[in-house]
């Protein structure tokens, strides 16, 4: 039997992103927003500053007109594993687990919204209403997601539903996990593969050559917060690497 | 003993000891109902009764004990030829089906039903004349079975792997509420044993009871509990996301 000591390191999930191969098509944000159940933003709420997106595409123009490019980057919770987010909350909703994830744990939630304010990265999102579809998306709701109430926070979970999942599927059929089984939403959706889901702990999977590539770098890295996601510069046509962050 | 106080007084006094009991009393039954429902089954007032009445009374006593029958008089139920009625001992996995592979047990479809009660049973039987017309495809709409055992929405409890744990060679004396005779009678060659023995762990003896009613907690704590005991994990992710 795996004690609990071995259990606790057995993983360390992560995310890279490719921002050389991001066409900015926006199907990880959909895909994002059918696995976990997030509210619309509808225009009403979008004036009230209020929209929700677990994962967005930030877009940056670089260049004189006509010589002008787009630039896209995928923001999501950066699991940062000096959180700012986790010592503020109050009631332990959000914290770090074994698994290198930052957690948010729905029915501890009280409110506050201090991680909100905590987080450099403006990933976290605050329900002010209790959240309403149309009647004809009803159906589509995934049942492995809780549906967050009015009142608490939320952000992306490196959809842990998945991860539970493939795990639990892996230990039945008594075989090794191994890198490219468990995608999330968005790594599912990208067509041109810029994000990737893995183990830090595999050396030999996707996120773990990645990360140790040159292009590498992390997002607001003099604040410290060592996030588990990390982008790879794009990379000029005249060869100069030009990410969001020289 | 006249010592100097109006009547009234001597009236005011016990009304307002009286009183004061009273409201005790009040506040003690409302102190002993959060207590129970914080750490176990409320108590059945208020409409908080564990055991609620189904649109059709399915006696899992006749599905699947193995025990006499008796009837609500207490007397046995014998069949035509004079013998003593018997529960049939269905296996619980022949009508919950999905519970060794997902989420959710399961309620059967009606057709399974049908399956058998197409010719077992009275004729006149309501809520079988009931089951039969909509398990021959006319539609009097779907059955509204009472849920019984219910968590909130933000837990995931999923099945299949707490059958697989519990039904494995070395993890049988895990199987709380147990029934020893049926654990050795389900057990196979490897020392694993078959699904039907590990429910009563959570659900208690469902095949004694004529009317199902909830008799574990099924609260975080003895979900917890059990996880540390057993070595399983107890991040919160595992069961709330």
């Amino acid at each position: 039997m795996v004690t609990a000591a071995e259990r606790v390191s057995s993983h360390k999930w992560g995310m890279a992103v490719d921002v050389d191969r991001c066409t900015g098509c926006q199907a990880c944000v959909m895909a994002c927003q059918a696995e976990n159940n997030i509210p619309l933003s509808t225009e009403d709420i979008y004036r009230q500053k209020r929209t929700f997106a677990w994962i967005r595409i930030e877009r940056y123009w670089y260049g004189e007109f006509p010589n002008v490019k787009a630039r896209f980057i995928p923001i999501m919770c950066q699991h940062c594993e000096n959180a700012p987010c986790e010592p503020v909350c109050p009631v332990f909703a959000t914290y770090h687990n074994t698994e290198g994830m930052n957690v948010q744990v729905y029915n501890r939630c009280v409110g506050t919204r201090y991680c909100g304010n905590g987080c450099p990265y403006n990933v976290r999102f605050f329900n002010y209403w209790e959240p309403t579809w149309p009647t004809s998306l009803r159906n589509q709701l995934n049942p492995d997601v809780t549906i967050r109430s009015r009142g608490i926070m939320e952000k992306c979970s490196f959809c842990v539903q998945r991860i539970r999942r493939v795990s639990r599927e892996t230990t039945r059929d008594g075989r090794e996990l191994q890198d490219g089984d468990i995608e999330t939403a968005c790594t599912e959706a990208c067509p041109t593969n810029a994000l990737v889901f893995g183990d830090y702990n595999d050396d030999k999977s996707r996120v773990s050559i990645m990360r140790n590539d040159d292009r590498k770098y992390t997002h607001l890295d003099a604040l410290n917060t060592d996030p588990n996601v990390v982008y790879l510069a794009q990379v000029d046509a005249t060869g100069g690497a030009a990410g969001g962050h020289e | 003993m006249d010592n100097g106080r109006p009547a009234w007084v001597k009236v005011l006094i016990p009304v307002l000891a009286l009183g004061g009991v009273g409201v005790t009393a009040v506040l003690g039954f409302v102190m002993v109902f959060i207590m129970t429902a914080w750490f176990g089954n409320p108590l059945p007032v208020f409409g908080f009764d564990q055991s609620p009445e189904q649109p059709i009374a399915f006696p899992h006593t006749a599905h699947a004990g193995t025990d006499p029958l008796v009837d609500v008089d207490g007397n046995t139920k014998m069949d035509a030829d004079g013998n003593p009625l018997t529960g049939i001992g269905l296996d619980c996995t022949f009508c919950h089906r999905t519970v060794t592979t997902t989420n959710a047990a399961g309620i059967p479809p009606v057709e399974t039903c049908v399956t058998c009660h197409r010719v077992i049973g009275a004729t006149d039987s309501e809520p079988l004349t009931i089951l039969r017309t909509i398990g021959l495809g006319e539609d009097p709409g779907p059955i509204q079975w009472k849920r019984v055992h219910r968590l909130p929405d933000h837990v995931r409890f999923v099945h299949e792997p707490h059958i697989r744990f519990l039904t494995a060679a070395d993890n049988t004396d895990v199987i709380a509420n147990r029934d020893e005779a049926a654990i050795l009678a389900g057990m196979n060659s490897d020392g694993s044993v078959i699904p039907a023995v590990a429910c009563s762990t959570c659900h208690g003896d469902i095949k004694s009871q004529e009317q199902v009613s909830q008799v574990e907690p099924l609260k975080m704590g003895q979900c917890v509990d059990c996880h540390r005991k057993n070595n399983a994990p107890t991040d919160c992710t595992t069961c709330h996301f």
